[in-house]
């Protein structure tokens, strides 16, 4: 840290000008979000407005919750992971395989007995991390290394992906997963809200923290600002991308994990529109796809407006189709409301 | 003239790129609280020379020493030494604000095992650059907003404050008012004589021959890659700048006009 | 921030106008407010929800409210279910909501199940996605004091109070024999399935090749699987063909599997050649059946499973006793292009709109 060499001044430093903050990004989309909460309680009563439900809406928005926050550091970085859902699939995949493989001999998973499942159900558990986490990893090295656009590799890692997990499953869902896993980690609670639930809130917690105070986060920022400038004064853009798709991958195999636990098998036709879903909350959530600007609450926000909007329209009867598409809507209302918005902020 | 010694000095520096000779037998060097402008027409070697002496490329021939020491330069060193560049797109992340963009890559981490992990520490880095703005009077309403809404010759400040902060020995500048207006540029060029003022130097490259004479100490002039004279803005005109640029006047290659 | 602050900002850069920065200030004073307001605003939405309650209670609990999850929607089969479904509701007096998901996968399903559940029904009908994955869903519903039938798909666990469906292993066993007689007993036969791990389909498979052995002519040359995909269906046919000269007889165990088999053969010139038997009657197969691309349809009777769950469910719902038989299967009625018309074939072909069947009362008991 050098510093300056310039002559202390005697004035004092003038002060400061009246604080003039703009709005948050995500203002707008959580009045909506709000709207929606209080419209269905209005509609709906108590079988939308109570503990379970809500319960119900978060632990479903869990796995696209934690897809859209390793999106969203990777779009702030202008960069975009088209292959979170097949990393998800594939980390479930080979997650369930070997937990099945260290839970019990062959024959007896095959009738159902688990004697190993202390240690099979940690190891697979952790297996699924583990591939999230390497996939991510290659990602981002085909990307710095390699130099290809974001786009394209992770389309190719989508397929590849996507592939890979098929031949390992055969096609049909992981049989003989310790059933177990479902009841101890799936159903558990803690306090009266469910494990899962938890898990997630506590990386939505840890990825705002990182975002906004470390260092890690204002490079994420800095390069998706301005690539060329990070470089110049010095920061390893290459090596932060790589950190970038590595958590990306990392928290789609704890989504894969998760698949796991709630419903105790792994299937390759899952999720396959996870990846827009992800894009999707992360751009209503208010963070720019092209770079520099963007927030954890807005993700947040933009998870729980499709798992709320399908929640209530289900209760009230009605097509969840539509779902579909006031969510297509909302996105492009929210990008154009963000664009005029930022127009308006800007001078020239 | 008392004997002083050069902060960064070159001493015949030739460089090619493939076949084409870009930089001829450059001897070139300042000295501490001086302006020294480097003008020339397009082609004429001026981004490469930057470029050599900021260690962005490597030369072929010649030396550079650094307050009388040769040294090898990279991109990093130039830096460790305390030498800063202001580029022409200025090198900003607009969407940051002015405290994270002068602090960029350079940023303040709290004590203990929180700046292990990371974790910046914004109010220090606040203050620092609170002081760093009022230093070179530039006025800027709030800290806090993007540098999109910033004004051109705001954002020069910063770019140009950034420099400073971290620049012990040496700014350099590349075309800090092309793209400004009048009030803006005014604004750069004071920027500039602050800087002066403090006892860091300044080589700034520019087309703007009004500009260069009004905070020029001294003027060296490049044509085809050799330095082919050197002007006082006080004794020379504008109409010899341009001569020397363009070879209107034959001179013998490093001859002082008069 | 007051407005005095608003204009000494605007000396500074001056270029904004008054009505700016006004609309600014109610912003941000919004946004406070909306800050210090959200656990205000909790509190209101919980009694909002408390008056809303109140308002959306219905009269009196006489009718009772039934659901029917389907496999998936807007396939012809689930949506004749869903016309069975809804005869017995109206017969009953019972209230019947259809929902389902735009694919066949099980994340989609238990999210769509666990919100159906919060609309608190009295009952729910369900084909589950997912043999395991649906397991404790359903468990949750079932201790949430929902009565919960499984039709047409099964899940691992015998939780459910009963399960309706077409026996599906006798189904394959039907189809084998049917394509055994089309193709004179000899030659290559071939099974086009849908996704792994269904166990309707995987049953079909199971039958047809358990019966297929027992003729010894007949060379079964193997499965592949579509995922669903018509288009896949297709592709996997057409390279058989080239690779299988002698191939004589397909069995498409769902309609997108048949569909696309049908596709290969036509698209290689080869109808009438190759005889193709198809699982379940929907309007495209039928239109193949008259065509003759296809020659013979195993169809199920989906308005009998959609007509009998609800009946049993609200039998249950009434006496509160379980029912005797646990499983009920329905039976199965042999399509060909020559009985198309005859009235007691047309009205187990499956719809996509309920006012397409013709009146007909299901079956007392189940036909093989």
């Amino acid at each position: 840290m050098t510093s300056s060499t310039l002559p202390e001044q005697t004035a004092a430093v003038p002060a400061e000008e009246p604080v003039e903050r703009s709005l948050p990004s995500w203002f707008y989309i959580l009045i909506v979000l709000m709207i929606m909460i209080v419209f269905f309680s209005i509609w709906h009563g108590t079988k939308f407005a109570d503990r379970t439900n809500f319960q119900n809406i978060a632990l479903d928005a869990s796995q696209l919750m934690l897809l859209a926050i390793g999106s969203t550091f990777v779009i702030i970085t202008a960069g975009i992971d088209l292959s979170v859902s097949a990393m998800l699939v594939l980390s479930a995949i080979v997650g369930g395989k070997v937990m099945v493989h260290f839970s019990g001999s062959p024959e007896q998973v095959r009738k159902y007995e688990f004697p190993d499942q202390n240690t099979g159900i940690p190891l697979g558990l952790a297996a699924a991390i583990l591939t999230g986490l390497c996939v991510g990893m290659i990602n981002g090295g085909i990307i710095t290394k390699l130099k290809l656009p974001p786009f394209i590799t992770t389309l190719g890692t989508l397929g590849i992906c996507l592939g890979l997990a098929n031949i390992l499953s055969k096609g049909s869902s992981v049989p003989y997963v310790p059933i177990d896993i479902t009841r101890e980690i799936g159903a558990r609670e803690i306090g009266g809200v469910r494990l899962l639930v938890i898990i997630s809130a506590t990386v939505v917690i840890i990825a705002a923290i990182m975002l906004r105070f470390t260092r890690f986060g204002r490079y994420t920022f800095a390069i998706g600002s301005n690539a060329t400038a990070a470089r110049r004064v010095g920061i390893n853009v290459d090596r932060h991308l790589i950190k970038v798709y590595a958590l990306s991958g990392l928290l789609a195999g704890v989504a894969g994990a998760f698949d796991l636990a709630r419903f105790g098998t792994a299937n390759a036709s899952t999720h396959s529109t996870d990846n827009l879903n992800a894009i999707s909350a992360v751009v209503i959530g208010g963070t720019s796809l092209f770079g520099g600007m963007g927030s954890i609450i807005g993700t947040v926000i933009g998870a729980f407006i499709p798992a709320t909007l399908r929640n209530g329209l289900v209760i009230g009867g009605i097509n969840p189709f539509y779902q579909q598409v006031l969510v297509g809507g909302i996105l492009l209302a929210a990008v154009y409301f963000d664009q005029r918005r930022r127009k308006a902020e800007e001078r020239m | 003239m008392a004997e002083r010694t050069p902060v960064l000095a070159t001493r015949g520096i030739s460089k090619w790129f493939g076949p084409v000779r870009a930089l001829t037998n450059i001897d070139f060097e300042v000295y501490p609280g001086e302006v020294v402008a480097l003008i020339g027409d397009n082609g004429a070697g001026k981004s490469t020379l930057i470029n050599v002496i900021t260690g962005v490329l490597p030369h072929e021939e010649g030396e550079i020493t650094f307050e009388g020491k040769s040294v090898n330069l990279t991109p990093q060193e130039a830096r460790r030494l305390g030498i800063e560049t202001v580029y022409q797109d200025l090198a900003i992340a607009p969407h940051l604000d002015s405290v994270a963009n002068i602090f960029l890559g350079r940023e303040y981490r709290q004590p203990g095992i929180l700046g292990k992990m990371g974790f910046l520490d914004s109010k220090q880095m606040r203050s620092d650059t609170l002081q760093q703005l009022s230093r070179l009077r530039v006025r800027i309403k709030n800290i806090d907003r993007r540098m999109t809404t910033l004004s051109g010759g705001q954002r020069q400040g910063v770019a140009v404050a950034r420099s400073v902060r971290w620049a012990s020995k040496v700014v350099i500048m590349d075309e800090p008012t092309a793209a400004l207006g009048v009030a803006q540029s005014g604004m750069v060029l004071d920027l500039i004589k602050e800087v002066r003022n403090s006892g860091i130097p300044i080589i700034f490259i520019s087309h703007n021959m009004p500009h260069v004479f009004e905070v020029a100490d001294r003027i060296e002039v490049m044509r085809l890659g050799e330095l082919v004279a050197h002007l006082d803005p006080k004794t020379n005109s504008i109409d010899d700048a341009v001569s020397a640029m363009t070879g209107s006047i034959r001179m013998p290659t490093g001859a002082t006009i008069k | 921030m007051t407005l005095h602050a608003d204009k000494q900002a605007r000396a500074w850069c001056g270029q904004r106008t008054m009505i700016d920065e006004e609309k600014r200030a109610v912003e941000l004073a919004l946004y406070r407010i909306t800050r210090r307001g959200l656990i205000k605003v909790g509190a209101g939405t919980a009694g909002l929800a408390v008056v809303g309650s109140r308002l959306s209670q219905s009269s009196a609990q006489e009718s009772y409210k039934i659901t029917l999850i389907q496999g998936v929607a807007g396939d012809e089969f689930y949506v004749s279910m869903g016309c069975g479904a809804q005869q017995a509701a109206t017969e009953t007096g019972s209230q019947l909501t259809i929902q389902g998901t735009e694919k066949w996968d099980a994340t989609l399903q238990i999210p769509l199940l666990n919100s159906v559940v919060q609309s608190k029904p009295d009952a729910i009908l369900i084909a589950p996605n997912d043999r395991t994955a649906l397991i404790q869903p359903i468990q949750d519903a079932l201790n949430a004091g929902i009565a919960v039938f499984t039709v047409d798909t099964l899940i691992e666990a015998d939780i459910a109070i009963a399960n309706i469906a077409s026996d599906n292993v006798l189904g394959g066993k039907m189809a084998a024999q049917e394509l055994a007689k089309l193709i004179n007993e000899t030659g290559s036969v071939y099974l086009q399935n849908t996704v792994p791990g269904a166990s309707t389909t995987d049953q079909r498979q199971q039958g047809f090749e358990e019966e297929i052995k027992n003729y010894p002519n007949i060379k079964y040359i193997g499965v592949d699987f579509n995922n669903d995909d018509p288009t896949t269906a297709a592709s996997q046919t057409a390279a058989k063909l080239q690779a299988t000269p002698d191939l004589a007889g397909i069995f498409g165990t769902n309609l997108f599997s048949a569909e696309g088999a049908a596709t290969a053969v036509k698209e290689a010139n080869k109808t009438g050649q190759i005889k193709i038997v198809g699982f379940d009657a929907g309007p495209k197969q039928v239109q193949d059946l008259r065509e003759g691309v296809v020659d013979l349809l195993i169809g199920q009777h989906p308005y009998d499973i959609g007509y009998k769950g609800v009946m049993m469910a609200v039998d249950y719902l009434k006496t509160k006793q379980a029912p005797t038989e646990k499983t009920i299967a329905t039976g199965y009625t042999v399509v060909t292009k020559d009985n198309l018309d005859d009235p007691e074939v047309k009205k187990y072909l499956y719809v996509a709109d309920c006012s397409e069947i013709p009146a007909g009362t299901p079956e007392a008991s189940p036909t093989s």
